[in-house]
């Protein structure tokens, strides 16, 4: 009897474990069958960002629709902790209501100003920027986002994070490893100062080809974004 | 120890892991951060690729299968018996997989999640000592003790 039982609960235990962690139904609709996922080693936001980014176009730092009449432009560092709530909070919920229907676009600046480990997740992001595939690379990062400077942003972490985010690795570790990568982060660095970003994250919102204002709201509260976002929507 | 015994301490553990169960569904469909003692990140956790089982929360998963060893507690029946220990027995599984990911995937510990695995551990202890009790001709109802 209890061999037949402990038989049985084997069974349905390995079934279990076998479906789980990216097996999902919300992989299966975006076409990325469990099977795949499990190739590429699923990690945390996989699923995630894949969601939440589908179908929209990205292209080097932007994300969504060129003709946007809003842009919306984030300046954050990769190890900074409240970057990370913005992204997983209030991100979603934004592309999901904007980005998607074409309102906003996107744009993201990679400042690197809190350690060694900012410059190599940075240059990594810079990598992904040249697949196309940063705001997928930057969402799984902060997913996975470990202790500021404790030696996890490491070649074999950001190779997991890469293929997460459907970046292919090779290419971007010799992409990360050359003199470019750095190009991006000094241009974001130069254009914070001008803008005076003093902090991360800060958000920046206008219309296209407009000024651009600060939002001053609580990073893992959507709705000073949304009101930030609507008020310059509604200007004529 | 006693069958009936073995049953209330099995009742105690599901009623707690029923509590424990609930607050981390709760927390999944509010959207809310978990309040996360002892140093764990119960968010990432929750939010990782192994909070799900095709679709489903693991939290949800669990909140059933402590709903349902409950029940099979107040059945006296052997069948009653043998499906709660092989629901224990799967929980217990399961959840020492889980428990793998969060330390060596997720690298995030999830007190919730481990205060669920020692209390389903400690129901499959309980459950299959029950089951042990279990006469091997036995064919019909067990003798109710409690």
């Amino acid at each position: 009897m209890l061999l037949a039982v402990l038989a049985a609960a084997a069974v349905l235990v390995v079934v279990a474990i076998v479906v789980s962690g990216g097996g999902g139904s919300g992989d299966k609709a975006k076409g990325r069958p469990a099977a795949a996922q499990k190739a590429t080693g699923a990690i945390p936001g996989q699923k995630e960002s894949a969601e939440m980014l589908a179908g929209i176009p990205q292209s080097n730092i932007y994300l969504g629709n060129p003709a946007a009449p809003v842009r919306v432009v984030e300046f954050a560092d990769l190890q900074c902790p409240f970057c990370r709530e913005y992204s997983l909070q209030v991100l979603p919920r934004l592309v999901q209501d904007y980005v998607r229907s074409g309102k906003v676009r996107m744009e993201f600046r990679t400042l690197s100003f809190l350690g060694k480990e900012s410059v190599t997740a940075g240059r990594a992001a810079a990598a992904a920027a040249q697949q196309d595939k940063l705001w997928n690379f930057v969402d799984v990062l902060y997913f996975n986002q470990g202790e500021e400077n404790s030696g996890y942003v490491t070649p074999s972490f950001l190779q997991r994070v890469n293929r997460a985010a459907g970046v292919d690795p090779a290419k971007a570790a010799a992409f990360a490893a050359s003199p470019a990568s750095l190009k991006p982060l000094t241009t974001a660095n130069a254009l914070g100062d001008r803008l005076g970003v003093q902090s991360t994250p800060t958000i920046l919102v206008g219309r296209r080809g407009g000024k651009l204002t600060a939002v001053q709201a609580d990073p893992t509260d959507v709705s000073g974004f949304k009101a930030a976002i609507d008020g310059a929507l509604g200007q004529a | 120890m006693s069958d009936r015994r073995l049953r209330q301490v099995a009742v105690v553990l599901a009623v707690i892991g029923l509590g424990v169960a609930g607050y981390l569904t709760y927390v999944h469909y509010e959207g809310i951060k978990p309040v996360c003692g002892l140093g764990g990140d119960c968010e990432k956790v929750q939010t990782s690729a192994w909070a799900e089982l095709a679709g489903v929360p693991v939290a949800l998963l669990g909140l059933i299968g402590y709903a349902a060893i409950l029940v099979t507690l107040f059945i006296e029946r052997e069948e009653a018996l043998v499906a709660g220990a092989l629901i224990a027995l799967v929980g217990f599984g399961f959840s020492a997989y889980l428990t793998y990911r969060e330390l060596f995937s997720i690298d995030a510990i999830c007190p919730w999640c481990v205060a669920s695995a020692v209390i389903m551990t400690l129901l499959a202890i309980v459950m299959t000592a029950r089951l042990l009790r279990v006469p091997s001709d036995h064919r019909g109802a067990i003798p109710y003790v409690g």
